[in-house]
């Protein structure tokens, strides 16, 4: 029995020897990581590729064949610590690295579930992060594993023991600062967004050292604000006061949380920005530039390349921050390096991503009230006014609640954070999608550190009763949707799509689930115990083809969805991490 | 019978709508009155950074609210034990974290918060929560450089640089008022202290501010920068009480704070601890 072991184990590390190559022990390259879309034995990037496809072009795995993909271990993050799991795993050298709620790190042994090393981030107290405790995933590089954390760090581990290389600090975590997206890299620059509360906060990309962590540039995202290069003021973001009044770009908001993707081929960084502050519309006129937005930024030296604005003027709190997805669009015998962008307000947007320029917009869920459309020609929405939340009741009674109005989609947006996923052979997006509106309005009781304060007032409503969550096959050409699958609860989930005809995606109810890439029909399921509201991945390991995804309910949905919340309560909390495979025949 | 009557005052506000919460696991205990006294411990919640109230001064936590909490526990014979929480959104978050939920890091619950509103209305939207003892009526006044801004009247204010805490609501009404006249004027900044900065600097010609946070920070300066409380016309509140915050099964902790905080304020200790930190105490309206 023990010999059997021994071969059993020999066999496993020939098998990661000749899989990743004899630079196994060195980590993956720059060069390396710019082509790992297409590196089938590993999951090197956050997105599955710099451009954050979600694409593998693995066939093995199809839409017959997923009936017989059965789970091969689980792992537990254990302890109390259980809330909101949403990274996506990075897979290299038969490890696997993947990151927990409360700014947890683990390497686990891809073959075994065998836990090699975890790194517990000790947070200090007092720190208010806005929505969960949770964290997207990591990036590696070399020999380092890289993951941001709730109290504003960035972390630097040597992949193989998990002590800490170097531990940054990225913003003041006293002031609200926070960070929970999986860094960028390119070019052994580490580049990461930032988030904050809602007040006195602007929106920054920063580029580091991926070495050493030392900064090399910053990228305010709101107008008027300095950037800076090697330690030295740079260029002004835009132009000051152009769009903002006063001295109001200066805390305009526009934070960066979720972090960017990167095009290897027009050399690009695509970060979208959030909504800015305060709130209320009416108290600061002009488009507000850059909040709401996909900023196109060049990787060397910060500066941008162009913008694209989603919601110009946002009153909803609908933010930008969605991915950016780099795409071939194939339209008329031509062939366009694009962009698609599922937005929070309830449009899928197609840009050319040389110049920033809109092709097409069209929405993807089924009611939008603040927009009649958008203008292809100037790329501008086409308001409704009077579905604009009102101006603070100047003038009216004492407690007057100010104009509320129905918003169609929620602040929680037809898309939150959850990545979509693009199939270069169905030439599809795959966008999960949520079906909620929202009454919001100027809330005169409300209070904020001691003080009368005016707030938004606002109650999250599901649209229809039987679902609230849908995945939908967008055609970029088009804008029409193909096929849709409606899920209960709303989808919090990542997408994953494969060249086998696949789309995977998981769901609060608890399950990771396959569907057909062309019809729509749902092929294969999996009950994890806890909801799944992070992003699957999938490679091939010793000649089979395997899929993970994270398990463990959380994220905005319980903390602030009103009546939606209530339709998940009963969803119990976890915290593991799901491996599964096609055995060979 | 007095202290009867002071309980009727100073007792709960969110009792009628007091109903525990029908989803999911019931939060934490919270330690009522028996378990202080048995433990000789009161666990406070104040504001992280929040002159006069509670703030570091070479180290220690100090201010109004911090010797508040020091001569309640004092009167109940225990011992503070007062930490500082960073502000959330809105104070409804605070009191999640601070009385009723807890923080996702885990740590104990505070057996009182202070400084929070106490107002039937927040209250009812915060039935977790029971609102009790208003120690202090707060107002919002203004400061001015008297040579350049003659009048303590809103509406005819000069086109002058006004500072104001960012993200508060001097600072929305000033951006909103009169078509937003002066919303190209407003000096944004952190804090109340770094607003009166900038008056006492000559960059800003006024702040608009709680009244009680420019006093502490203007000082014996006030001789130059005279200071008037306002209301906010009709945009929305222009003045509150400060009182303190428990979880909703801890009544009986309530009215042994409460009578600490009566006999505090008639003995004249509460006023010496505003003076203290160079503001005035001004005593709620006994009438609701």
């Amino acid at each position: 029995m023990k010999r059997l072991v021994s071969t059993l184990a020999l066999t496993a590390s020939l098998a990661a020897f000749s899989a990743t190559g004899a630079l196994a022990a060195d980590g993956p390259t720059s060069d390396d990581l710019l082509k790992s879309a297409t590196n089938t034995e590993a999951v090197l990037t956050y997105g599955m590729g710099p451009q954050a496809q979600r694409f593998s072009p693995l066939t093995d795995l199809n839409a017959d064949s997923v009936k017989k993909l059965v789970p091969v271990w689980s792992f537990s993050f254990g302890g109390e610590k259980q809330r909101g799991q949403e990274a996506q795993p990075i897979v290299y050298d038969g490890t696997i690295y993947v990151t927990g709620s409360y700014s947890r790190l683990y390497a686990v042994d891809a073959r075994t579930g065998h836990k090699k090393w975890e790194y517990n981030h000790r947070l200090p107290d007092g720190i208010m992060p806005c929505c969960d405790v949770v964290n997207r995933g990591a990036a590696i590089y070399k020999d380092k594993i890289y993951f941001s954390t709730l109290d504003a760090r960035l972390v630097a581990l040597n992949r193989e023991t998990g002590k800490v290389v170097w531990n940054k600090k990225l913003a003041e975590y006293k002031e609200g600062y926070s960070n929970t997206a999986a860094p960028l890299i390119v070019d052994g620059k580490i580049i990461t967004g930032n988030s904050g509360g809602e007040f006195g906060v602007i929106g920054m990309v920063e580029a580091r050292d991926a070495e050493t962590g030392e900064l090399v540039w910053q990228r305010p995202t709101i107008e008027g604000n300095m950037g800076t290069l090697n330690g030295k003021d740079s260029t002004v973001t835009g132009k000051t006061n152009a769009s903002w009044p006063g001295d109001m770009y200066k805390t305009g908001g526009g934070a960066t949380w979720l972090g960017g993707t990167y095009d290897p081929e027009t050399k690009t960084l695509f970060f979208g920005t959030g909504n800015p502050a305060p709130w209320n519309s009416h108290l600061r006129p002009g488009d507000n530039l850059y909040t709401s937005s996909t900023l196109a930024i060049n990787p060397d030296n910060g500066e941008i390349k162009w913008h694209y604005q989603t919601t110009p003027h946002d009153g909803w709190d609908f933010d930008g921050v969605n991915e950016f997805v780099s795409f071939d669009l194939k339209k008329d015998g031509k062939v366009i390096k694009a962009g698609g962008k599922a937005d929070r307000n309830g449009f899928f947007y197609v840009i050319d991503r040389n110049n920033g320029k809109l092709i097409n917009a069209s929405p993807f869920v089924t009611k939008i009230t603040w927009a009649k459309g958008i203008d292809i020609e100037t790329g501008r929405p086409i308001y409704n006014d009077d579905n604009r939340p009102g101006a603070p009741a100047t003038g009216e009674a004492h407690d007057a609640k100010g104009k509320s109005v129905f918003s169609a989609p929620a602040f929680l947006g037809a898309k939150n954070w959850m990545p979509m996923a693009y199939n270069p052979q169905t030439e599809l997006f795959y966008v999960p999608a949520n079906e909620w509106g929202m009454d919001i309005w100027n809330e005169p009781i409300t209070y904020k550190k001691g003080a009368a304060y005016l707030g938004a007032g606002f109650t999250i409503k599901p649209l229809y009763d039987d679902y609230i969550g849908a995945l939908r096959a967008v055609d970029p050409k088009t804008g029409k949707i193909v096929w849709e699958y409606k899920n209960p609860a709303p989808l919090w989930g990542g997408v994953l799509t494969t060249a086998g005809n696949l789309v995977f995606t998981g769901t609060p109810e608890g399950y990771l689930k396959a569907f057909d890439a062309k019809s729509g029909q749902e092929v294969w399921k999996f009950q994890t115990g806890s909801g799944v509201v992070g992003s699957p991945v999938t490679w091939k390991m010793d000649g089979e083809q395997y899929v993970a995804v994270v398990s463990g309910w959380g994220g905005a949905v319980p903390l602030w969805g009103g009546d939606v919340a209530k339709l998940v309560k009963d969803i119990n909390q976890g915290g593991s991490l799901w491996v599964f495979k096609l055995p060979k025949a | 019978m007095p202290d009867l009557t002071r309980r009727r005052l100073l007792a709960g506000l969110a009792a009628a709508t007091a109903i525990p919460l029908a989803t999911g696991a019931r939060p934490a205990s919270a330690r009522p009155l028996d378990e202080v006294m048995e433990r000789g411990r009161l666990r406070v919640a104040v504001y992280r950074d929040f002159r006069p109230f509670s703030f570091r001064q070479d180290g220690a936590l100090v201010g109004i609210d911090v010797d508040l909490a020091g001569a309640i526990a004092e009167k109940l014979g225990v011992k503070l034990d007062c930490y500082e929480q960073l502000a959330g959104e809105t104070v409804s978050d605070d009191l999640r974290v601070a009385v009723w939920r807890g923080s996702l890091f885990g740590g104990e619950l505070a057996d009182i918060m202070m400084h929070v509103p106490y107002d039937k209305r927040f209250g009812m939207m915060n039935p977790e929560a029971v609102l009790f003892a208003p120690y202090h009526h707060e107002v919002f006044a203004l400061a001015r450089d008297p040579s350049r801004v003659r009048s303590a009247i809103l509406a005819t204010l000069p086109d002058e640089p006004i500072a104001v805490e960012i993200d508060s609501v001097p600072d929305f009404f000033l951006l909103g008022m009169q078509g937003g006249r002066l919303r190209s004027r407003i000096i944004h900044c952190p804090t109340p202290e770094a607003a009166i900065d900038k008056l006492t600097a000559g960059e800003a010609a006024a702040v608009l501010a709680p009244l009680s946070q420019i006093q502490a920070a203007l000082g014996p300066r006030v001789a130059e920068f005279p200071i008037t409380t306002l209301a906010l016309p009709g945009m929305m509140t222009s003045d509150w009480n400060i009182g303190m915050a428990t979880k909703e099964n801890a009544r009986d902790l309530t009215y042994a704070v409460g009578d600490a905080v009566a006999a505090l304020t008639e003995d004249g200790t509460m006023a010496a601890i505003f003076a203290r930190y160079g503001a005035t105490h001004t005593p709620p309206p006994l009438v609701e």
